[in-house]
């Protein structure tokens, strides 16, 4: 059984009768030990899809889905008491800002030692001693001193070695992290990814890692999924999706990339922006910036549906040329 | 003669041991100290191509757009246009100099005013510096300068928060080229952008450059886009220049320990591209009280003793320019 289960989740904020979806009937699962990656660019509905597992929609925001499991455990109708349990214990985050996600009136100790008072409890010296232990391993220089140190006399990295310290400080099983280095430096960010990686290898946690960086997932994640516009797209192992793309959007995505041409060649761009909440497109949501759409896909909306052992959605997914398949007779693209 | 004529066999933009020192208050009863920010930086930029200045948060990328752009002026050191030393210009010839010397902001969302159409913004850079344009002129220009960047002709009477992040920082390219300047300075015009209009912002910046023939000095963390669109990079580490070549050498072949540390820290998206190297270790030191020595010293895995003590100058290597005491052996 899977570690955290989530099938057809959807985020609906605004009115009962016209929602805006944040999120539209996502579904997928880690399991323990592993690392899956959810890639998308802003505005496709990774964060709001992290934020209703940790439980943390807000009304007007309505959070429903088919199963929202973790080990077993129904987290959707489970008691307010019982789930507050669970979230910052065993399923733990890390947020994207580290200056912003602490509190600045108060100590790196007192922040920590929060969370261990809430699920923990022992006394004031052993919750001292874990956290003077915790941000050891998270690999703090001179622990004993940042312990009284405010967060603003820390730099951006220390920030995020200390956020990670206390999404970990209860031993979680599950650790999402949306966009854990998107304010960091490249060499601060190598070191951070590390240390994620390392922490959930030891203790062998399942790991949600969210991420606009194509690159950093596709090092890092056993899985990837690619989202857009609070859509899955298209999911599979982190080796071959990026060898062998079969969404024309993760196509598109990765010829964006200054890497994959050379020279002072134009870049190849995805024309449009991210639909927003009042320009959805009828079909495919993608079809207005699709190079492939052809007259079904403006009309109809493609579910997700199994290609060569990977979920696409879409009407034609890319073989392995990067042609796309199942197109009407006749049609060339 | 204008100072803004070229000259052959004169770059057009040259820095000559570019410092800018700021001195700051560190609390009552405690003796002030100075922040080097900018400790003797020097570069040419040709005309029409484009120098790419990378380094993490707090090497001075910044600051030296600053320097560039006249917004502050240099503690010491020359900014020469054409040969002109700039800290000789009278007041009037400064204002030419600014109209030359144009810049993109790295956030679209702070730089554009909340309050003006975009119309205006655009008009403002004109109705400052081109008095004798009438405004039938003036609105003409602003909407030609649109429809280079791609803008459509019904944004001008909208306001910026009606606009996407890729689309203002179309209106701050515009506002930065509706002078035509001859040098842009783009301090990370993508880096607050998504990867599909990321693309299609570093494309209309290459067919501008050579649709209006301007030089770029383009401050960027990103290496994978410094690769794609620069002709010449310069890497910096605490306020000096640690190594500058041609890009394309730069990145084939490493020279300064601090360089090959960035190109190993950036994700590769292809695994057989992957260097799997040490990832550096500690923090960019503080530039109120540098590392004796070479800065990059502590966190550098070459290091001898002679980088503890010893500051290491620029100086030639293979074509290119490297301040480190150990690159021969390195290399």
């Amino acid at each position: 059984m899977a570690l955290l289960e989530v099938k057809n989740l959807t985020v609906e904020f605004g009115s009962e009768d016209k929602p805006f979806r944040a999120v539209d009937s996502v579904s997928y699962s880690v399991d323990r030990g592993e690392v899956l990656g959810i890639v998308g660019e802003s505005g496709s509905g990774k964060s709001v899809s992290s934020l209703a597992v940790m439980g943390l929609i807000d009304f007007p925001g309505r959070v429903t889905a088919d199963a929202l499991t973790f080990d077993g455990q129904d987290l959707l109708r489970m008691p307010s008491k019982r789930r507050r349990q669970i979230t910052g214990k065993d399923i733990a985050m890390i947020f994207q800002d580290p200056m912003s996600a602490l509190n600045p009136c108060f100590t790196v100790e007192a922040q920590i030692m929060e969370a261990l008072k809430v699920h923990e409890g022992g006394n004031k010296k052993q919750r001292r001693e874990r956290t003077l232990d915790l941000l050891d391993q998270v690999g703090i220089p001179d622990p004993k001193s940042r312990m009284t140190a405010y967060p603003h006399q820390l730099s951006g990295g220390m920030s995020q070695r200390i956020v990670i310290a206390m999404a970990i400080a209860c031993n979680p099983r599950l650790l999402i992290a949306d966009e854990p280095t998107t304010a960091l430096d490249v060499t601060i960010q190598a070191q951070i990814i590390d240390l994620l990686l390392k922490l959930q290898e030891d203790s062998d946690m399942g790991l949600l890692l969210i991420t606009h960086d194509l690159a950093l997932v596709s090092e890092a994640a056993n899985r990837i999924q690619v989202m857009y516009a609070g859509q899955l797209f298209e999911s599979g192992p982190a080796d071959s999706i990026f060898a062998a793309p079969r969404h024309p959007y993760t196509q598109a995505l990765l010829e964006a990339l200054p890497e994959r041409s050379e020279g002072h060649d134009r870049l190849r761009t995805i024309p449009g922006v991210v639909p927003g909440q009042y320009d959805r497109p009828a079909g495919c949501l993608l079809a207005p910036r699709c190079r492939y759409a052809n007259e079904s896909c403006v009309n109809a909306r493609p579910e997700v549906s199994d290609f060569n052992g990977r979920d696409v959605r879409c009407f034609y997914p890319l073989n392995d040329q990067g042609q796309p398949t199942g197109l009407p007779t006749g049609e060339t693209v | 003669m204008s100072f803004l004529d070229t000259k052959p066999g004169v770059p057009l933009l040259e820095s000559d041991d570019l410092v800018r020192h700021y001195d700051v208050n560190r609390g009552f009863g405690k003796p002030g100290a100075t922040v080097k920010a900018l400790d003797g930086v020097s570069f040419t930029l040709e005309a029409q191509k484009t120098l790419a200045v990378v380094g993490e948060s707090g090497c001075g990328k910044s600051t030296l757009g600053r320097q560039l752009t006249l917004i502050e002026q240099p503690s010491s050191g020359e900014l020469k246009i054409n040969g002109n030393k700039v800290g000789n210009l009278s007041d009037k010839e400064a204002k030419q100099f600014r109209r030359t010397v144009q810049m993109i902001f790295q956030n679209p969302y702070g730089s554009l005013n909340p309050r003006k159409k975009v119309g205006q913004i655009l008009a403002e850079p004109v109705l400052l510096n081109m008095e004798n344009l009438g405004r039938k002129e003036r609105e003409e220009r602003v909407r030609a300068t649109m429809a280079k960047v791609g803008l459509r002709p019904e944004f001008y009477q909208r306001y910026p928060h009606m606009f996407s992040g890729g689309q203002r920082q179309r209106i701050a390219i515009a506002r930065a080229l509706i002078l035509e300047p001859k040098v842009i300075v783009a301090d990370e015009p993508v880096s607050a952008l998504d990867v599909s209009v990321q693309a299609q912002v570093l494309n209309l910046m290459m067919d501008l450059q050579k649709e209006m023939n301007v030089a770029y000095v383009f401050i960027s963390h990103d290496l994978s886009v410094v690769r794609h669109i620069a002709d010449d990079v310069m890497v910096m580490y605490l306020g000096r220049v640690a190594e500058k070549g041609p890009t394309e050498e730069i990145f084939a072949k490493p020279l300064h320990p601090y360089t090959r540390a960035l190109l190993a820290s950036a994700p590769k998206i292809d695994p057989t591209q992957r260097v799997k190297s040490e990832p550096l270790t500690g923090e960019l030191p503080s530039p109120i009280n540098p590392p004796s020595g070479c800065a990059f010293h502590k966190r550098c895995p070459f290091a001898t003793e002679e980088c503890a003590k010893v500051r290491p100058e620029l100086r030639n290597f293979e074509g290119r320019e490297v301040a480190c005491h150990r690159v021969e052996e390195i290399a």
